[in-house]
């Protein structure tokens, strides 16, 4: 609903802006946490991603390393303390969709066991549509009296596909207990990073960039071997205190988002630089490292036959990208339309900064 | 298209002695206007209130919207229309 | 907010481009359009002369008879134009419709907004993508030149529209911006980038001749009568002297006729002719300057070309009502958004609603407090 209305409803209310970058941020850490008892994870750390917020953990065969499955999960939910901000809802069950379900109706620190051989039976009382997320075979599906799992498992396959398409088997197979989607664990993102030391230590951003060259090419190169892009650049430099004044830091640490996914080590170095011109060191850099994060397959550009703005929209990206930083990102924006109908005109549109990976 | 002032100038009104607008001044010029519309917009947005009286002026060199902000008391000009 | 990536983001503005309705097109071919705003559905006025196809290497200005008038039949992309004018002689209508037509063409925009008056509404009313389109909002006109030449010199927008304040701020060195400004439409040349100037009425005196000097096509526009719906005024009509043309015949004219939308009731009244009145201005006629005054009649009058939304359908043979307020009826609604909206809030006596303060010519506005 819109903000003005919730708030209308709850005065008392506070409005938090959303921070996606914080909660991927966590659920990356939850998966690093978990690799360390099962190798079998999946899930999503994207915020955007309606799985956000599941994390699937297979836990078959681990009882020897962790106990039998309630002590595990309690293991699991004591190491997830320090990483989540809430304790997670916890289910286990023979089935992904069993699993999920009884996640789902567990109390946060909680934990429901559906016992082997018995997922059927546990589902039986659940409502019908959520076997499914289509709202048209939910409809559907309350317009035959179909209310409950149990009677959706009563039917024959054959008569669910027929009414229901491939939809109808799929519905059939979760509400018997049947395991339909093999369990595909998850790659953990790549992380690339190389460091350079810098002796004599210097103060100027100009020698800087000649280190910064290096890495980027290095680290571009590697991408292009791997067929990958990188969407996130992490820059930390180590700071010679040697004569800097009381209270300087020991180190600098940056985070640039590019505007689109990249392997172009030069790009990568221009953007950098520009940042590093905003925002200079301190003290002398003695030691430059350089992260890329966010690694993906690298993605083609098709899309110049239908949009010829598409494709050359990001490159326009990183040349706004640099301009925000030199010259500020309220310099630089683009708009979108928020409330046009407003009386007002302050209302009716926002300024978007073209930050890189703005999305645009 | 209008040119939308977004600092909402501030503006001089001249009204006659019925109390109806008749000129503006603004930049140091003043510009003979005639009110050709008029409307109220009142608004209680997160409790700031807004309270405005629009009044569409055309004048010898713009067509312009202006505006009484009946909460401060001023005149500001919105937008010309060009 | 929540991002999207890249390639989510683009594969949106290719559905967009594909199958959206911001791009001008012929009325027939419509269906209920963007609601952008203040400016909602509004019936397509009569279409004399839509615009021809597209021309290679030139960009339209959505007028057909100014088109018809320029040598190439449009403005050339790699040409600098300058638009001047008084404070509403219809220049920024004229932008945005040229900035329209360039994003139909698959132009990526920048708009210098140096003099802060850039309205993303009325824009998109004009027909702008705004996923297309750079705002750059310079400190002063020097920090824009700066931000303009650096984006001419990447050659990563089509279009570099500057819109020139009436001022110059107190550290500004005029002498130093005009030639800035010469140095930006050569700049703009070798890029291939068309550069529009829009030179506000009064600026100073170098700005003006650094623009006159180096705009290879140069458009003088004067307003000649205002267009009023009852006793309001819901138009214009302007007359373009090309002034300067390196690519065609100077001292030709051509008509526009611009409609605006403050979105209120009336606008379904926009459509008819009958309904509207053409108030003439005592102004002289543009000079041409070295050139005897043309005498012969004004050249009949290009209608505005047609925004991006749809007529609302109505049923063949229903009486067309008088002019009056014309409230959300059984055909339908003009605000097919505003049904997704708190409808509360536009309902008469409701927070927010425009509330008519009486007949305008009668009722005396409130006193200064």
């Amino acid at each position: 609903m819109p903000l003005g209305s919730a708030h209308r409803l709850a005065p008392e209310a506070v409005f938090l802006d959303p921070w996606p970058e914080a909660d991927t941020e966590a659920v990356e850490g939850a998966f690093a946490t978990l690799a360390g008892f099962s190798p079998g994870l999946a899930g999503t750390a994207d915020p955007t991603d309606p799985a956000f917020g599941l994390l699937e953990v297979q836990v078959d065969g681990l009882e020897r390393l962790w106990g039998a499955e309630p002590r595990l999960v309690a293991r699991l939910t004591a190491a997830l303390a320090g990483v989540l901000p809430t304790a997670p809802s916890a289910g286990i069950a023979g089935t992904r969709f069993a699993a999920t379900q009884a996640a789902g109706h567990a109390t946060p620190g909680a934990l429901i066991v559906v016992p082997p051989g018995g997922e059927a039976a546990w589902l039986a009382p659940l409502p019908a549509r959520l076997l499914t997320p289509d709202p048209d075979v939910r409809a559907r599906l309350a317009r035959f009296g179909l209310r409950r799992i149990g009677a959706v498992a009563e039917l024959p396959q054959t008569a669910l596909v027929a009414r229901f398409g491939e939809e109808g088997a799929r519905i059939h197979a979760r509400a018997n207990g049947v395991e339909i989607v093999p369990f595909r664990p998850r790659q953990a993102p790549e992380r690339l990073a190389l460091a350079l030391p810098i002796e004599p230590p210097v103060a100027d951003v100009e020698p800087l960039r000649f280190v910064l060259h290096r890495l980027a090419a290095a680290l571009g190169e590697q991408l292009v071997a791997r067929g990958s892009a990188a969407a996130i650049a992490r820059l930390r430099l180590e700071l010679d205190l040697t004569f800097a004044r009381a209270g300087t830091p020991t180190e600098m640490r940056l985070e640039q988002r590019f505007p689109e996914p990249t392997a172009e080590g030069e790009a990568i170095e221009r953007l950098l630089l520009a940042r590093l011109e905003r925002t200079p060191p301190p003290a002398p850099v003695s030691r430059l490292e350089l992260e890329l994060a966010a690694v993906g397959p690298a993605a083609g550009q098709q899309l110049s036959l239908f949009v010829p703005q598409a494709a050359r929209n990001a490159r326009l990206g990183w040349q706004l990208a640099r301009l925000a930083l030199t010259f500020g990102e309220d310099r630089i924006r683009r708009v979108a339309l928020a409330d046009p109908e407003a009386p007002i005109p302050e209302r009716r549109w926002t300024w978007q900064a073209v930050e890189a990976g703005d999305g645009t | 298209m209008t040119r939308l002032l977004r600092e909402h100038p501030l503006i001089e009104p001249e009204l006659d002695a019925t109390g109806r607008l008749v000129a503006i001044r603004w930049n140091g010029r003043r510009e003979p206007v005639e009110v050709c519309n008029r409307w109220r917009v009142e608004e209680d947005w997160w409790r700031a209130p807004i309270a405005r009286d629009y009044f569409k002026v055309v004048g010898q060199r713009w067509l312009a919207l202006v505006y009484l902000d009946r909460t401060a008391g001023t005149w500001h000009l919105e937008r010309l229309y060009d | 907010m929540v991002r999207l990536s890249p390639d989510v983001t683009a594969a949106l503005a290719t559905l967009e481009a594909r199958w959206g309705a911001a791009a001008p097109r012929r009325a027939g071919d419509r269906e209920v359009g963007d609601v952008v705003g203040a400016l909602a559905t509004v019936p397509l006025p009569a279409e004399p002369d839509a615009l021809p196809a597209p021309v290679e290497g030139v960009v339209s200005t959505g007028f057909a008879a100014l088109d018809a008038i320029l040598g190439p039949g449009g403005v050339p992309r790699d040409t600098s134009l300058a638009l001047r004018g008084d404070g509403s002689s219809g220049k920024t209508t004229l932008a945005l419709r040229l900035t329209a037509q360039a994003q139909a063409a698959g132009s990526i925009v920048a708009w210098l907004d140096v003099a802060r008056a850039f309205d993303p509404v009325e824009a998109v009313a004009r027909g702008v993508r705004l996923p297309w389109l750079v705002v750059v909002t310079p400190h002063d006109l020097d920090e824009g030149l700066s931000i303009a030449g650096t984006l001419l010199g990447g050659r990563s927008v089509d279009l570099l529209v500057v819109d020139l304040p009436a001022r110059l701020g107190p550290a500004a060195r005029p002498a130093r911006i005009a030639d800035r400004l010469h140095r930006l439409t050569a700049l703009a040349r070798r890029a291939g980038t068309l550069l529009v100037l829009l030179e506000p009425p009064g600026g100073p005196a170098a700005i003006g001749t650094a623009v006159v000097e180096s705009a290879g096509l140069r458009l003088e526009l004067a307003r000649r009568a205002w267009i009023r719906l009852g006793h309001d005024v819901v138009g214009q009509r302007t007359e373009v002297l090309v002034a300067r043309n390196r690519f065609g015949l100077p001292g030709r004219r051509a008509g526009l006729r611009i409609l605006y939308a403050d979105g209120d009731e009336r606008e379904a009244c926009l459509a008819r002719d009958d309904l509207l009145v053409e108030t003439s201005i005592q102004n002289a006629p543009i000079p041409v300057p070295g050139k005897v005054r043309d005498a012969t009649a004004p050249p009949a009058m290009a209608s505005s070309p047609p925004r991006p939304r749809a007529r609302p359908s109505r049923d063949a043979g229903e009486e067309r009502p008088a002019l009056r307020v014309v409230p959300d009826g059984p055909h339908g609604p003009r605000r097919p958004a505003l049904d997704r909206r708190d409808r509360a809030r536009r309902q008469p006596g409701g927070p927010g609603a425009r509330r008519p303060l009486g007949d305008a010519a009668g009722e005396r506005p409130p006193a200064r407090a």
